[in-house]
């Protein structure tokens, strides 16, 4: 007797938590709440810089919005690992943080397709010192500007100024110098080029690809391959990988074993040539160091196609659903100026570029070489996952890492590349 | 983690029947329900609506789209799957075969208490205390191109041996399992003190006095003696080979190109980079049938041998 | 002979502790290195530094100092709290007559089957449902509710090996069922008590999933978070890891030389009679 009373008890409050589970499914899957009525208190700040030297400059750039007095800001740095997967997690939450780092074009419009970023076109009515181009970047489909940019930086075939006097070779122009760079370079038992696309950072192998794509196919056609436009399986993405394949012996043999700051270390050391890598590793180097370091340009191919050069923009967007709209705006103005943009290019290791053309960079020779670098250029791509999606990037990695691995089996990775990708782009 | 009972009964199990089946007391409702309503709330609330979830196509930030059995059905067709599916298969066999067998045969030699046991048992152990985390450090530091084991093959004259453990897809599965080893042996060997120790000494004194050997003595005494614990000993690791995630997910995240890929990693990745929620969650559920499978059926054998 | 047998006794058993403990002397060894020493030489090679500033370095720069104490604040209510709600039900579950009781041991052991990542997603929703995200109330009840099941089997196992007369002594002496529970049950379980108490210290000091499901605030995140942070920031400064993950390891292994010996003694159910 008893025991079916309780068991029809049992039963009830299944029941009814399977109701409340319903419920709060809901909760759990759709994007409710909205932004309080809540209008005081600091506006807080989510970073992804973790690295010393840029979590120091992004404290100065708070530390100087701060001292306007007004409006205060509060900063959080999250391991940028941490933070990548966290991202949706953060904008969907029921009381968001009100702004993020994050990255100029696709990536930030992707996430405002979905109504999570905030309209902050009232804010860049306000701004000057911005190229249409970087404008356009920040523009989300339906016309409206959804991120502040604050700087940017280039990449470039880096080397040691030292070592290659040592060795007694030159910066190489164009492809075929390359080649034969490459050859004197390994002929000295030096291996001529370093990756690092092994312990956790496969990514920086689409650098490149992208390269490669952008100089035989050009930046147009590189954007549409990734915005699913083209196949992975097209003859042009076959030549790619083709052209590649005649400087893959000149890489590290352990290109794709360690993480791209154990190859700067390797670069530093001497025991690689160069490396196609973005200014970001200065962080990771010696402050002694970097005196030494120059680059070139990644060598062009052919001549036919317009010049194009990765410039990935670094950003704010703030969450649609921030509770301090007013005081969010007013921070996203303050990063806009020139004034802000000189304060954290200061703080930091001085590789990056302010965007705002008012803005003065650090004044050093690889500096201004890399100024020039971007403003010659026709086209500037930002980088694989920054012209696609983060969710497109592990099919790169994959492909990528592969390819070295089994540069025969070219058709087949390109295969398994699309049809990966294709669950991207469907989902 | 995992189960690590080593349950004996020897007297008999007496739950005191019969006579408090006319009314429970409120303390004892409590007792059950109060522990019963904290798990539902923070596991079995959010388990409902990840298997809820797996039957969409959600982007984790969009509202979730019905897709039906659409998930499960593209498993089938889906090639990652398929190998990581086989990878946990073999997984299973040598982390959890290698771990059973060392931890077995480490605490038969470590079970007499003998001069130095201490520390060699301490030794053995320490490894389970780490994180996973620190683990995963540590072992990166060792499989380093230029890290230790390299460095330990070059010393011996072994250079051609040299490798890049972790980023070779020949080598980057069985790299992993060795930290995973490394910290389930020590536990394993716990589980199996435990039991040698529960042994009568008598029937071993017995079997000598009848002149038996010492592989007679192992064969028909220690073996039958240990199988409550063989059974424990095979639901932690058919649990952890399915489980197993942070150490795979810190060395190699399942790459290079999908070589070290198991159920687990490929959950994690598909939810949390590709960002198809669904999906995952429909992975999810298939590890966990597959675990609760294999528990279930050991625990059901386990209740009907006690009664 | 017996002499021989001894030191081939030794010799194998300590080579497998010395191949054990080779990772760890690894870390010891580089935590006390210097970068310029590791960039040079290589990770694996001898040491050709010594210097404490790796340390220095991982407990205040790399904000382990704050993790620490976030960890404790966590680890200890929670694991003090778990082991008693799972020792609740266990008692209830194995000593009485409870309509449904394995099915009910079954499901909450279920829990402890679902692999974490399912939940992730909802947990934090939860959490944030109840206004406690972000805090380290979340983590505590989330690692309350996830660890409760295995906690409860295995005390349920211990606990329905105590023979039955001397609860029914109790009973007749006029014991409630509390009392029953508090005086005679507890006491007796206590080896198994101690070493579920070492384990769960472990686990729980040693979570990253949950943490970094429910937190965000870098000043609220535990140690092993942190340390995973502490890498991403000093990738490559192989000695600023090394410190980190020794810090790291002292509490776990200081329990675990501490309650050592309820390892085997407190697992091996023969022991309560």
């Amino acid at each position: 007797m008893n025991n079916d009373g309780l068991s029809r008890r049992g039963f009830l409050a299944g029941i009814g938590g399977l109701g409340a589970a319903t419920l709060l499914g809901g909760c759990a899957t759709s994007a409710t709440g909205g932004a309080g009525g809540q209008t005081t208190g600091a506006v807080s700040i989510e970073s992804n810089l973790s690295a010393p030297a840029a979590k120091a400059a992004m404290q100065a750039l708070i530390d100087s919005f701060n001292a306007k007095k007004g409006t205060q800001a509060t900063l959080n740095t999250i391991a940028s690992e941490t933070f990548r997967t966290q991202l949706p997690s953060y904008l969907t939450a029921q009381q968001p943080s009100d702004v993020y780092t994050w990255y100029v074009g696709s990536v930030a419009r992707s996430y405002a397709d979905k109504g999570l970023l905030l309209d902050i076109s009232d804010v860049w009515q306000k701004t000057s010192g911005y190229s249409d181009a970087v404008k356009s970047l920040c523009t989300d489909r339906n016309g409206k500007q959804v991120i502040v940019p604050i700087s940017n930086y280039w990449w470039g075939m880096f080397y040691r100024k030292s070592n290659f006097a040592k060795w007694g070779v030159q910066p190489a122009k164009s492809w075929d110098e390359f080649i034969a760079l490459c050859q004197t370079l390994q002929g000295k038992g030096v291996a001529p080029i370093g990756l690092g696309a092994g312990g956790g950072t496969p990514w920086v192998a689409s650098a490149w690809f992208d390269y490669l794509n952008i100089r035989i196919n050009g930046a147009p056609y590189h954007r549409e391959l990734l915005a699913g436009e083209h196949s992975f399986t097209d003859p042009q993405v076959k030549k790619v990988f083709d052209r590649w394949k005649t400087v893959l012996p000149y890489f590290d043999k352990q290109a794709t074993a360690v993480s791209f700051q154990d190859a700067t270390t390797s670069l530093l050391q001497g025991r690689s040539a160069m490396m196609l890598i973005g200014t970001f590793f200065a962080d990771a180097a010696p402050k002694d160091q970097l005196d030494d370091i120059d680059f070139f340009q990644f060598p062009i191919i052919d001549p036919s196609v317009p010049v194009a050069e990765e410039g990935p923009t670094d950003g704010f967007f703030a969450s649609a659903r921030s509770a301090h709209v007013a005081g969010t705006k007013e921070f996203l103005a303050y990063m806009a100026t020139p004034e802000a943009q000189e304060v954290y290019v200061k703080a930091s290791t001085s590789t990056v570029l302010p965007l705002n053309a008012n803005a003065k960079a650090a004044s050093t020779p690889l500096v201004d070489k890399g100024k020039k670098l971007l403003a010659d250029a026709k086209e500037i791509t930002q980088f694989f996952n920054r012209d696609s999606s983060d969710a497109l990037q592990p099919t790169a990695d994959t492909a990528l890492v592969k390819f070295f691995d089994q540069p025969g089996q070219i058709d087949s990775i390109l295969t398994d590349w699309q049809s990966a990708a294709e669950k991207i782009w469907k989902a | 983690m995992a189960t690590l009972t080593v349950e004996r009964p020897r007297t008999r199990p007496a739950p005191v029947r019969r006579r408090k089946r006319k009314r429970l007391s409120p303390v004892l409702l409590a007792f059950v329900l109060v522990p019963l309503a904290v798990e539902g709330f923070f596991v079995f609330w959010p388990a409902i609506q990840g298997v809820f979830l797996s039957f969409t196509s959600w982007d984790g930030m969009t509202a979730p789209r019905a897709v039906g059995l659409g998930n499960y059905v593209e498993m089938f067709s889906d090639e990652i799957f398929l190998s990581s599916l086989w990878h946990t298969v073999l997984w299973l066999i040598l982390f959890g075969g290698l771990s059973a067998l060392g931890g077995l045969g480490m605490a038969l030699l470590l079970a007499k208490e003998r001069r130095g046991v201490g520390f060699y048992r301490s030794a053995l152990f320490t490894p389970v205390v780490f994180s996973l985390v620190a683990t995963s450090l540590i072992w990166q530091a060792m499989y380093q191109p230029d890290g230790l084991i390299n460095n330990l093959l070059g010393g011996l004259g072994l250079e051609s041996w040299q490798h890049s453990w972790l980023a070779d897809p020949d080598t980057a599965m069985y790299a992993v399992i060795v930290p995973a080893l490394w910290r389930q042996i020590g536990y394993i060997m716990v589980l199996y003190l435990a039991g040698l120790k529960g042994i009568d000494p008598v029937l071993y004194e017995a079997a000598t006095v009848d002149g038996a050997t010492a592989w007679q003595k192992f064969t028909n005494i220690t073996l039958p003696q240990l199988s409550s614990v063989n059974s424990v000993v095979l639901s932690v690791i058919v649990i952890d080979s399915l489980r197993s995630f942070d150490v795979v997910w810190a060395l190699t995240r399942g790459g290079p190109f999908h070589s070290s890929e198991l159920l687990s990693t490929y959950m994690y990745s598909t939810a949390f980079q590709s960002l198809r929620l669904g999906y995952a969650s429909a992975l999810a559920v298939v590890i966990f049938v597959l675990a609760f499978g294999v528990i279930v059926g050991y625990l059901v054998r386990a209740f009907r041998e006690a009664d | 002979m017996k002499r021989l047998r001894t030191a081939a006794y030794h010799t194998f058993v300590g080579g497998v502790s010395i191949l054990w403990l080779l990772p760890i002397a690894l870390v010891l060894v580089t935590a006390f290195r210097t970068f310029d020493d590791i960039a040079q030489n290589g990770v694996g090679s001898l040491p050709h530094s010594f210097s404490l500033a790796a340390f220095g370095e991982a407990w205040s720069a790399g904000g382990e100092n704050q993790a620490m104490l976030n960890s404790l604040i966590v680890t200890i209510p929670t694991v003090i709290i778990t082991l008693l709600l799972g020792a609740m039900a266990a008692f209830a579950l194995s000593r009485f007559d409870i309509p449904f009781r394995r099915t009910i041991l079954l499901v909450m052991l279920g829990g402890n089957l679902l692999p974490p990542q399912i939940l992730l997603v909802p947990v934090s929703r939860l959490s944030e449902v109840l206004g406690i995200y972000d805090t380290l109330t979340a983590l505590i009840v989330v690692q309350i509710g996830f660890g409760l099941g295995f906690y409860t089997f295995v005390l349920h196992g211990f606990m329905r090996a105590i023979p039955s007369e001397i609860q029914q002594a109790a009973v007749i002496d006029g014991a409630g069922t509390l009392q029953v529970f508090v005086r005679i049950i507890l006491p007796l379980t206590r080896p198994a008590l101690a070493a579920l108490a070492a384990l769960a210290f472990t686990w729980v000091f040693n979570d990253l999933l949950w943490a970094i499901t429910v937190l965000k605030t870098g000043t609220q995140m535990p140690v092993t978070p942190a340390l995973l942070g502490l890498q991403g920031q000093y990738v490559s400064m192989w000695n600023v890891i090394a410190a980190g993950s020794v810090i790291a390891a002292i509490p776990t292994v200081a329990v675990f030389l501490r309650f050592q010996k309820h390892f085997v003694s407190g697992l091996a159910v023969g022991a309560v009679k």
